[in-house]
């Protein structure tokens, strides 16, 4: 049978004080993803190795890693499709390790919580109809799965901790934002709050994507031309303040 | 809006192949535009043309130059291959790192957000680009269609869907807003909103596309008139 080496990241942070690549050669099989194969290392060869999954099918975001150096769903990685025959499995860099190829990634459901909710417009009848052709910019960043690759890759988050809250957060604000029955803008409350202004628009977050939202065309981008009407557009802020006098009259 | 969001993401070449080689993609990069430096800079002035940096012409390079820089397909592009604000996405070595200054879109790059008023200039400067096709059919004192006139079209529908493709141009018509169709059954499709939302996800191929034509565009004039490259002829008829 054919045989692949697959390098797994091992580190256990309340005995190793450095983390180490082990290799493991395991059976190939036909239609084999990366999952698989550490799931067959943690089965048959080392029990002690810790991974997260969930659904094996693209849909849950628990398994995600790196491989190779690219932030990708293990479950979505298929062993033929790597080239050069080398597969290096690590943990998101991202983030705190707990152990092996599994992350600490709580603290995303705490600057999820400081993105201001969903608040409807007052006075639309209920039950509440939306066009289709409304809801469709919004119901392309529910696709969302929370894989949090996307925070792996990103620069400003990986690298330099500017308090970006990141593209996944940017995502969800997009969502609210423009869904048709809301009433806030929260493009200020990214540009001061949530440090969009670190974004420098380099796109790793859309290529690594899993569902393949086109999260700095559709989110990032339209967010920042928002921030640019508020905060640095002389003649947008001409207009919105003689509309607001008009209306207060 | 929904083609164009479920259609995946595609790519001329897959992103595995270009991604682990971002020491070439960089070289690349910053050839491109050394030979772009190289080739606008004072060159000799010929017969019967005066080059840009001599003319008052100079003086709205800097708005193109700046609506340019400020795109936002182009910031990709040289945050990544010249600043290596990442060098790239995943990468055996990450060259940024915490110990390196960055302050993103929130010091000197706050220009970025000033972009669209460098987008109104590139649309006032749009007409004479057409004036040129114009020009060159009409110069001899009757009609005269040449290789010329073919390469100034080409350019000129290249930058045409470069400037409209834009992302602030994609704000400005239908972006800004969260509901087209409120209350609903207005039967408004939001037409060009989506149609130029095709286009903008093609931005950055022809925001390159449109660049090298322009350099290109220059050069060839700037042959003919020196007399190394032909221009032929193609259609020639009196008034």
């Amino acid at each position: 049978m054919e045989k692949v080496t697959v390098s797994v990241f091992r580190r256990d942070p309340e005995v190793d004080s450095e983390g180490r690549f082990v290799d493991y050669e395991i059976p190939v099989e036909e239609g084999m993803v990366v999952l698989d194969a550490v799931k067959y290392i943690e089965r048959h060869v080392d029990p002690t190795l810790s991974i997260r999954w969930n659904c094996m099918a693209g849909k849950c975001g628990s398994c995600s890693a790196e491989i190779n150096n690219r932030p990708s769903l293990m479950c979505k990685t298929r062993i033929d499709s790597i080239k050069g025959g080398k597969i290096k499995v690590s943990p998101m860099a991202a983030y705190p390790l707990i152990k092996d190829l599994v992350t600490d990634v709580s603290e995303n459901w705490e600057l999820l919580r400081k993105i201001p909710p969903f608040t409807p417009r007052e006075g639309i009848d209920k039950p509440w109809r939306i066009s289709q052709v409304d809801i469709e910019r919004s119901k392309e960043f529910k696709k969302c799965i929370e894989c949090f690759l996307c925070q792996d890759v990103c620069h400003v988050i990986r690298e330099h901790h500017s308090g970006y809250f990141g593209p996944r957060h940017i995502v969800k604000a997009a969502s609210l934002d423009m869904h048709p029955l809301d009433s806030l803008d929260r493009s200020e409350f990214l540009n001061k709050d949530a440090g969009m202004g670190y974004c420098n628009i380099t796109k790793c977050c859309t290529e690594v994507c899993p569902e393949e939202i086109r999260i700095t065309d559709n989110a990032i981008i339209p967010e920042k031309e928002r921030v640019a009407n508020i905060s640095y557009d002389p003649l947008a802020m001409l207009i919105r303040s003689l509309k607001k006098g008009r209306r207060e009259k | 809006m929904r083609e164009t969001q479920d259609v995946p993401i595609r790519h001329l070449i897959p992103v595995e192949f270009l991604e682990p080689n971002w020491r070439f993609w960089s070289f690349v990069f910053i050839s491109i535009l050394g030979s772009i430096l190289i080739a606008e800079y004072r060159v000799p002035v010929y017969d019967g043309l005066t080059d840009p940096f001599y003319t008052p012409t100079v003086l709205i390079l800097p708005l193109v130059v700046l609506f340019r820089l400020t795109c936002y397909a182009y910031r990709k592009d040289y945050h990544r291959h010249l600043f290596y604000h990442p060098n790239s996405c995943p990468s055996d070595k990450r060259i940024d790192n915490a110990g390196r200054i960055y302050t993103g879109e929130t010091g000197f790059f706050r220009i970025e957000n000033i972009h669209r008023y460098f987008m109104y200039t590139a649309w006032a400067i749009l007409p004479f680009f057409y004036y040129d096709i114009y020009y060159s059919t009409v110069y001899s004192g009757s009609l005269t269609v040449t290789l010329g006139t073919i390469i100034l079209t080409i350019n000129a529908v290249a930058v045409t869907f470069y400037t409209f493709s834009c992302h602030s141009v994609r704000h400005l018509i239908g972006g800004y807003r969260d509901c087209t169709n409120c209350p609903v059954n207005k039967n408004s499709k939001n037409l060009i909103y989506r149609f130029q939302s095709k286009l903008n996800s093609h931005h950055e191929a022809i925001a390159w596309t449109s660049l090298i034509m322009f350099v290109f565009v220059d050069l060839f004039i700037r042959g003919m008139v020196a007399g190394i490259v032909p221009n032929i002829i193609l259609i020639h008829r009196g008034f």
